[in-house]
């Protein structure tokens, strides 16, 4: 009994200093804040601050920077690279976009990277400002669809992609040349140019012992991409789009009928079957994907290097790019709208992001200058122009009908949806399932 | 003794030994299977990681030693450092204040001393979890980022460690030993660090290490409140390798890095679990 | 009880010291951990979270997120309650049998009879798991039972299964895993434990038993495991305490999904999916307060069961 009430009392001690704990911080906050502020910031030329802080998730963007990118005198530029891992990256980022007003002028971000995936949880935010209004004005050379992406609903535009990632249907020559008789890309094309003619392959693979693609979800982003409604209607409520439907049947049939491994994007099994050995036809990805991820394609001995080529497949579509955002607050504009305006109009900078680092730029003329260069080629491509594949087809690109939650409804209905696929659980298992991932994610969308 | 056992309780020793030792080889071959996957993990190349598993090494161990120890957005040495820091510190911290605590709450008859021993265990229930996110934000408005203080200082109150204290503190201390100090004119502080200490270094010793080895392996904290490169401590060196972008990802590396910060760990562990043993002979008190 | 009256009006001038010597350990753990838990126990009668940058409420709700959490769900199943299941279970798989390893290893250790060789190497071998973060610890077993992994591999040519085995993706292989890693990582680290336990009582008394002729069993039951009861009754509760807080290991082994089916989904993955994305306080705040009623009621009633067990056996040396 004695125990009991001891507990009791610590209990009660607990929620009677809940009261205090909430009230106290913000004054605490406002003191220390003001501390900080007394401490006056230096200033260089232009009078902004002479500390430039970049939040990003890797290194990727800080090695074309320190490459390209001549930082005034007297400016120190910090990286503030958080890891993806956990969502640390976005939860840091956010706590510095929330804290910007209170920061001291040295401690503000300055410049931020975002991903296609999450890119207007920020632009749709008073997080981020006009960059327009800060000298980015010229975005003649940027591809239409990064810019969209980048703009809010009034269409003010918050920031620019140093890169283009239109992604294409990457096939084995030779595998090819045995299913449909042709190898070339603009023949293939032909043959798989929509998704009917995709799913009738896809049995003529299966009866020569091939498999169409490796991943359950290697289609996915094909479909999402070309989205005729957002994920959430005007009321909240989550919807599926007649493409995402169309995925998912396409889906069910290649695992039936055996057309398809169910391994994940990028799960090893997927990996094991770019060998030379390997039995799938067709991979979906971007110029960073096939130039940097498929290393057992490349692989020495038992790789398949050259065998390969890129078409654009049943529809034009996207995958990933890196966008730099202007944050609210920055004490260095116009320092942040040189940066971005020399990773999309110096000509010379995005020259040498295609011909040294394999990138796709985010300027058109660059890159249909690589595109008319016929002596430009890619080895693993087996010496077709990928540039010129590209640039032929980032002008059917769309990008509409996206949300802020996007990316982790796309990730949580493929994650989902994989056990249905495997057969672990039933169809309705599975959706209920997506529903609970959705109701404790994004508490605001209202699930079926 | 000896002349008293017959040959039955030889043979059961030497069964009790059998098993004994069987027992320990097939964990310990459990145990060492995990080290084996890393070493040879880390004697392999990105591409050849890619193309699957193997149980023969590679001969890549050096290339990505000098790969790992060379990456130019991260400092082994410095991370190392900075892991030793926040560790051995907050390994210090945790050991002193909550022997001291326990002692406080086992030796002494004061008004609130069950409801403090009572609320601790009933913390010691929450969820770290719980508190993590707000945590961060506290450390925010204090403006305590890129501060280590933040990751040392709450050492202090380390409920679980409290109780292992206490617990040890009632099975090994006799109420007569902390007594006769007092007749011998010894202060409070005087009897805890000179006489109780001592009797409870193995306890100390053991805590230690647990201490040490959380802190060394802990990331999410850290990476939510570290902003400089300079300040980084291993794991988010470890994460950021792992999350390189995909033209400068090494998985090679990763696992030797992974490695490397082992070592530092078990060789303080080695050089405890010596004090445990020492600590017994060397601190035992007939009461 | 005799001490008291011995000790007298002293007692009063001592007492101060007590509150001196916990003042440290109260101090940082209002400052670091109880306001931030405070908030966050406040925090469950608010709807709380964000929408993208935007912040919803705090807005007080009162028990609304408790309500939301005992909803049955469609299929007429209380998730939480699954959640919890699931945890238990995995705790007991795991916990059981590293509580009575880590036992029988203690005793092996300390036992001046068995006299065992080479203790430093297997003292040091069996702590090692707890030295890889749990991170890594998981990538490796992630790879070795992955579809391609070198398990399906020698399964595969040994004949023993025709088609590779997805031991990610089947409840029972899952969860085994899971204990399985738990056990490895924990087991050296509670032998060490009980091992200081051990070592910590009088030796004499070891002496004492074998002078009377106690069997190895009489002296374990009879002396060993009375007197080292505080101990063992810690390793339990902070065992149960490390179960069903359980969340490292399923969340990397299953990439945060509790696969299959969230059956290997534990309470604080379930918290921890409302934190992550929508930092949703409310729902985090109501799952965190069940959480510590189960647990601290748990634990106070292994606490007593145990403990009363001790007092009834032969005290400390101070009494002998």
């Amino acid at each position: 009994m004695k125990k009991l009430t001891t507990l009791i009392l610590a209990l009660a001690m607990v929620f009677a200093l809940s009261a205090c704990g909430t009230s106290a911080a913000p004054a605490e906050s406002a003191a220390s804040a003001a501390g900080s502020e007394a401490a006056s910031a230096e200033v260089v030329e232009s009078g902004e601050g002479t500390v430039f802080n970049i939040y990003a998730w890797n290194e990727e963007f800080k090695g074309f920077f320190e490459k390209y990118y001549t930082i005034p005198e007297g400016v120190t530029v910090n990286w503030i690279i958080t890891p993806s891992d956990n969502g640390a990256y976005q939860q840091k980022l956010d706590e510095a976009l929330l804290n910007q007003e209170n920061a001291a002028a040295d401690d503000k971000v300055d410049l931020f990277l975002a991903e296609a995936d999450y890119i207007l949880k920020y632009v749709n935010a008073d997080a981020t400002q006009d960059i327009t209004k800060i000298g980015v004005t010229d975005f003649s050379n940027a591809y239409p669809y990064t810019v969209q992406a980048a703009s809010d609903p009034n269409g003010v535009v918050k920031g620019v992609s140093f890169q283009c990632c239109p992604s294409a249907l990457i096939y084995r020559r030779s595998i090819a040349q045995d299913v449909l008789g042709v190898s070339e890309p603009d023949d293939v094309q032909a043959k798989l140019d929509s998704w009917d003619k995709f799913n009738a392959v896809a049995a003529d693979a299966k009866a020569k012992g091939y498999y169409m693609t490796a991943s359950f979800a290697e289609t996915y982003r094909v479909f999402s991409n070309n989205c005729t409604s957002p994920w959430v209607d005007a009321d909240n409520n989550l919807q599926f789009d007649p493409q995402i439907d169309a995925w998912i049947a396409q889906t069910e049939d290649f695992i039936n009928n055996d057309y398809t491994l169910t391994a994940g994007v990028w799960d090893e099994e997927k990996n094991d079957q770019m060998f030379a050995d390997g039995k799938t036809m067709c991979f979906f990805g971007p110029a960073w994907y096939f130039n940097f991820c498929m290393g057992n394609a490349q692989d020495p001995d038992k790789g398949c290097s050259g065998d390969w080529a890129i078409c654009q497949g049943p529809a034009a579509h996207f995958w990933g790019g890196t966008w730099l955002l202007a944050p609210a607050g920055t004490d260095n504009p116009t320092l942040a709208a040189d940066i971005m305006n020399t990773f999309i109009n110096d000509e010379e900078v995005c020259s040498k992001l295609v011909s040294e680092d394999s990138q796709f730029s985010n300027n058109q003329a660059v890159n249909a200058k690589f595109a008319e260069d016929p002596n430009y080629g890619n080895e693993f491509l087996g010496g077709q122009n990928d540039v010129a594949v590209f640039s032929g087809m980032t002008g059917n690109i769309v990008w509409e009908n996206h949300t802020i939650y996007d990316q982790l409804l796309n990730e949580g209905l493929q994650n989902n949806l994989q056990e249905y696929f495997k057969g672990t659980v039933d169809k309705e298992t599975a959706m209920q399932n997506f529903y609970k991932y959705v109701n404790e994610t994004y508490p605001t969308i209202v699930t079926p | 003794m000896r002349n008293k056992e017959n040959t039955k309780g030889r043979v059961t020793l030497f069964a009790a030994r059998f098993v004994a030792y069987a027992i320990l080889i097939f964990l310990s071959i459990l145990c060492l299977f995990s080290f084996y996957m890393l070493i040879i993990n880390a004697t392999r190349s990105n591409a050849q990681l890619q193309a699957g598993f193997t149980l023969m090494p590679r001969d890549n161990f050096l290339v990505n030693l000098k790969n790992a120890w060379n990456d130019a957005s991260i400092n082994i040495p410095r991370g190392m450092f900075n892991s030793f820091l926040v560790a051995a510190c907050s390994a210090i911290l945790t050991t002193y204040f909550s022997a001291l605590t326990a002692y406080g709450i086992h030796v002494y008859k004061f008004r609130l001393r069950k409801f403090a021993f009572y609320f601790i265990m009933a913390v010691m229930m929450i969820p770290p979890q719980v508190s993590a996110v707000g945590f961060v934000q506290l450390m925010y408005r204090f403006k305590l980022t890129n501060n280590y203080l933040p990751l040392i200082l709450p050492g202090i109150a380390a409920p679980v460690v409290f109780f292992y204290m206490k617990q040890y503190l009632e099975s090994v201390l006799p109420m007569e030993l902390v007594e006769a100090a007092r007749i011998d004119g010894c202060g409070e502080f005087r009897t805890f660090n000179r006489i109780v200490l001592p009797i409870m270094k193995p306890a100390i010793a053991v805590q230690m290490i647990f201490s040490f080895v959380s802190s060394w392996n802990n990331y999410f904290i850290p990476a939510l409140l570290l902003n400089k490169a300079e300040m980084k401590t291993v794991p988010i060196m470890i994460a950021q390798l792992r999350s390189a972008d995909y033209s400068k990802f090494d998985m090679g590396k990763v696992y030797m890095f992974i490695l490397l910060a082992i070592l530092p760990v078990l060789v303080v562990y080695v050089i405890l679990s010596k004090s445990i043993i020492k600590g017994v002979t060397a601190g035992s008190v007939k009461g | 009880m005799k001490r008291n009256k011995k000790t007298g009006q002293g007692e009063v001038s001592y007492a101060k010291w007590g509150y001196i010597f916990i003042t440290p350990f109260f101090l940082a753990y209002i400052i670091f951990t109880l306001i931030p838990q405070l908030m966050t126990f406040y925090n469950s009668l608010f709807e709380n979270y964000r929408d993208g940058l935007t912040q919803v409420g705090p807005r007080f709700v009162g028990i609304q997120n408790y309500i939301t959490l005992f909803t049955p769900s469609s299929t007429g199943t209380i998730d939480m309650l699954k959640y919890f299941g699931n945890t238990l279970i995995l705790w007991v798989m795991g916990a059981v049998p590293q509580i009575l390893i880590a036992l029988l290893l203690a005793v092996f250790f300390t036992s001046y009879r068995m006299n065992l060789k080479g203790q430093q190497f297997f003292k040091t071998v069996i702590y090692m798991p707890n030295l890889i973060m749990a991170a890594a610890f998981s990538m490796l077993f992630f790879t070795l039972f992955s579809p391609v992994g070198p398990v399906n591999q020698v399964l595969l040519s040994a004949g023993w299964i025709d088609k590779s085995v997805d031991f990610l993706g089947l409840m029972v292989p899952v969860r085994i895993l899971i204990s399985l890693m738990n056990f490895l990582m924990w087991f050296g680290n509670t032998t060490i434990l009980l091992m200081a336990g051990i070592q910590g009582i009088d030796q004499s008394l070891f002496e004492a038993a074998e002078v009377d002729g106690a069997g190895s069993l009489q002296v374990f039951f009879r002396v060993t495991l009375p007197l080292l009861t505080p101990i063992l009754v810690y390793t339990v509760i902070t065992a149960m305490i490390g179960g069903l807080q359980m969340f490292d290991v399923p969340q990397v082994l299953t990439n945060a999904k509790g696969t299959p089916d969230r059956t290997s989904m534990t309470m604080v993955m379930y918290l921890n999916n409302y934190l992550q994305t929508s930092k949703n306080y409310g729902m985090a705040g109501a799952v965190s307060v069940v959480l510590f009623i189960v647990s601290t009621a748990l634990s106070l009633f292994v606490y007593n069961t145990l403990s009363k067990q001790y007092k009834t056996a032969p005290k400390r040396r101070d009494r002998i």
